[in-house]
């Protein structure tokens, strides 16, 4: 929590101390150095105020309004001293504490408007019901008392106006609550001004008939012109509170709070007047205030019900519109790679034609052009795997009853060649035959191609890479294992990610995509199986795949 | 010259399609070309050709509509049909065939497949 700053906390302290000498005055001397406190307290505002680059009228607003109020003390205390009496009503005072209010609450309004209030129905109509709440209150405990009195009518209309303006004060300070960053310093002292002059007023309200000039209740008013005066001269005046810039309003403990206060207003002051009966409060107000507040919780309730089902219709939109995204993104990638492979067909396809009818060294060099076509089409291939992938439409014809061991001495018939260009020994070891499984047997061909490709790939010169087949329990279990460089432990967890390359591997300039293990991984436990790597950095890999046998 | 069976090839890309027609004329057949679907689709009627080789994607007219025109005539549904396409997902050839295709063969090709799939289905039936 942030403290107020050294001006601030200074006239704070200032304002405990006068107040505290207020009470130890004389009456005469009270009148005066209420005075003086107001005014003090009118310029802290306005030296406030005047520093402030923005939201300025506000706190001239309070600065006037507190002004007036001041003066209209005045007012009093000069009847009081110097007339010896209390001043009539209506008087000259009344009509200048009257005028006091407005300029306070225009403030607050034109604060709260600054600074961003939220504007949206609920918002609207959480201020409504604490509205309806402060108002039955107001009414049934201040303003009836004076309407069915045997008052003149001018008195009577002067009566009713305080607690209307305190009702407005009220509706005015719970905005500022629901609005503000509580952590502004500023903000919090002006909450306790606003607070403070309306517990002093409600007070008075109660008891008018009890109090006296220079009471006890005189430390409220007192206490809100001197914490009005801090808060303005808080440099924390200056800064913005934080805006809630959702369609509905956070449900805040503090607006939770504040709602449920509002609805228990009308049993709460049941019980007072059940307790204390000389209010003489009239059931019908309390029961129309009451039923107000039913009505619009049960508007509040529908809002935020209608605002949970708009929000998820738009998720659902959006939903939507993501596999719209996707299934657009599916066909570009599809017919991205049918506009590469028609051009390769031209290129292989003349290649092989003149490469029939070379001599031997431009074959060589058709040779290369040929391989890289050859490339260039897996990679086309792997990239449209991918894309297939990810939006759940990689196709496979699992229906096929594949033999492992067959399929794998196929496999490494294939890769023998490629092994013995690189000095690679490719040992393979059928301990399960014959073992079945249900699936695919052109993309578990794939598979096992790729993890042969990549051991031989990653061997040393005069390596050797191990196959393993074996039959545990139901699954058929094919280890591939090298003497290649391994791959760090680090990276283990991230192996069958896409486009992902071991360090070990850009290191040397091995080329490869990062495709070939996540196509791998995808296309096994469509299988129903899975693939693990166990590695050790410098000795070697070795990647399994287990598939369930089939019954 | 006649004897040598007449192979009709189509495709909107003029250097694949020049190059079915080497490859076809260079193992002995006779080669017509066309460059869309519904030119494809005329000479087929008019030359009766012993097996048409056509590409899926092409303007006017697309392949698998070329082979369902095809079929549906009776003049020309007994005719062999080849589809050739660099779209090859497994998919993509279930409705070749579906269509009513003897055979789909995926771009890029090697020679030897484009001759020995020609040759496969003009032996006996």
């Amino acid at each position: 929590m942030a403290l107020p700053t050294r001006t601030s906390s200074a006239f704070l302290a200032g304002g405990a101390v006068a107040i505290a000498v207020y009470f130890l005055l004389g009456f005469d001397g009270k009148a005066v150095w209420y005075v003086v406190i107001g005014l003090a307290s009118v310029a802290a505002i306005f030296i406030g105020a005047r520093r402030l680059e923005r939201g300025r009228t506000a706190w001239y607003l309070f600065g006037a309004g507190v002004f007036v109020s001041v003066a209209a003390d005045a007012v009093s205390g000069f009847y009081e001293v110097h007339l010896d009496r209390e001043p009539p009503v209506p008087s000259s005072a009344d009509v200048l504490y009257l005028a006091g209010y407005p300029l306070i609450i225009a403030g607050i309004f034109l604060l709260l408007r600054e600074i961003g209030v939220h504007a949206s129905r609920i918002a609207v109509l959480d201020s409504v019901i604490v509205f309806v709440a402060v108002a039955t209150v107001q009414w049934v405990f201040f303003v009836e008392p004076y309407a069915h009195s045997s008052l003149k009518p001018l008195p009577r209309a002067v009566g009713i106006s305080y607690p209307t303006m305190d009702m407005l004060m009220l509706v005015a300070l719970a905005q500022l609550l629901l609005a503000m960053g509580l952590r502004i310093v500023a903000y919090r002292l002006l909450i306790v001004s606003v607070l403070l002059w309306v517990i002093g007023d409600e007070i008075f309200g109660l008891s008018v008939d009890n109090y006296s000039a220079g009471g006890w209740v005189d430390i409220f008013w007192l206490g809100s012109y001197v914490a009005w005066g801090a808060a303005a001269l808080d440099s924390s005046a200056a800064h913005a509170p934080p805006r809630d810039r959702r369609s509905v309003p956070r449900l805040t403990i503090r607006r939770l709070a504040l709602l449920a206060g509002a609805l228990l207003t009308p049993p709460v002051a049941l019980v007072i007047e059940h307790e204390w009966p000389k209010h003489e409060i009239h059931p019908i107000s309390l029961a129309i205030g009451g039923t107000l507040l039913a009505l619009l919780v049960v508007v509040r309730f529908a809002g935020l019900v209608r605002a949970v089902e708009g929000a998820r219709a738009a998720e659902r939109e959006a939903n939507e519109r993501l596999r719209q995204l996707d299934r657009l993104k599916d066909e570009f990638v599809s017919t991205i790679s049918h506009e590469l492979r028609t051009p390769l067909t031209s290129i292989t396809g003349y290649v092989e034609l003149v490469r029939e009818r070379a001599d031997p060294e431009s074959r060589g060099y058709l040779d290369i052009v040929e391989r890289n076509a050859a490339r260039l089409l897996v990679l086309v291939n792997d990239l449209l795997f991918v894309a297939r992938i990810q939006s759940g439409q990689l196709e496979l014809d699992l229906g096929g009853t594949v033999e492992v061991g067959a399929l794998v001495a196929e496999s490494v018939a294939t890769a023998r060649p490629h092994a013995a260009s690189g000095n690679v020994a490719l040992r393979f070891s059928d301990g399960a035959r014959p073992v079945r499984v249900r699936g695919d047997r052109r993309r578990l061909a794939q598979v096992i191609d790729n993890l042969i490709s990549n051991a031989i790939k990653f061997s040393p010169e005069g390596g050797a890479v191990d196959l393993n087949l074996e039959r545990r329990n139901g699954i058929v279990v094919l280890e591939v294992a090298d003497q290649g460089i391994g791959i760090a432990e680090s990276e283990h967890e991230q192996l069958f990610e896409r486009f992902f390359r071991a360090r070990s591997a850009l290191d040397r300039h091995i080329p490869g995509t990062g495709l070939g293990l996540y196509i791998s991984k995808a296309i096994v436990e469509a299988h129903g199986g899975r693939i693990e790597a166990r590695s050790v950095e410098g000795e070697g890999s070795a990647f399994v795949i287990e598939l369930p046998v089939e019954q | 010259m006649s004897d040598k069976p007449l192979i009709l090839c189509a495709d909107d890309d003029p250097d694949i399609l020049a190059l079915l027609a080497l490859r076809l004329e260079g193992a002995g057949f006779r080669v017509a070309q066309a460059v869309d679907g519904e030119q494809a689709l005329a000479l087929t009627r008019e030359l009766q050709p012993s097996v048409v080789v056509l590409d899926v994607m092409m303007p006017r007219l697309m392949g698998i509509e070329v082979v369902e025109a095809i079929r549906a005539d009776p003049a020309t549904h007994d005719l062999r049909v080849i589809l050739v396409s660099a779209r090859a997902q497994q998919s993509d050839v279930e409705v070749g065939l579906t269509a009513g295709a003897d055979a789909y063969l995926a771009k890029p090709f090697q020679a030897s497949e484009l001759i020995e799939l020609v040759q496969s289905l003009l032996g006996p039936r």
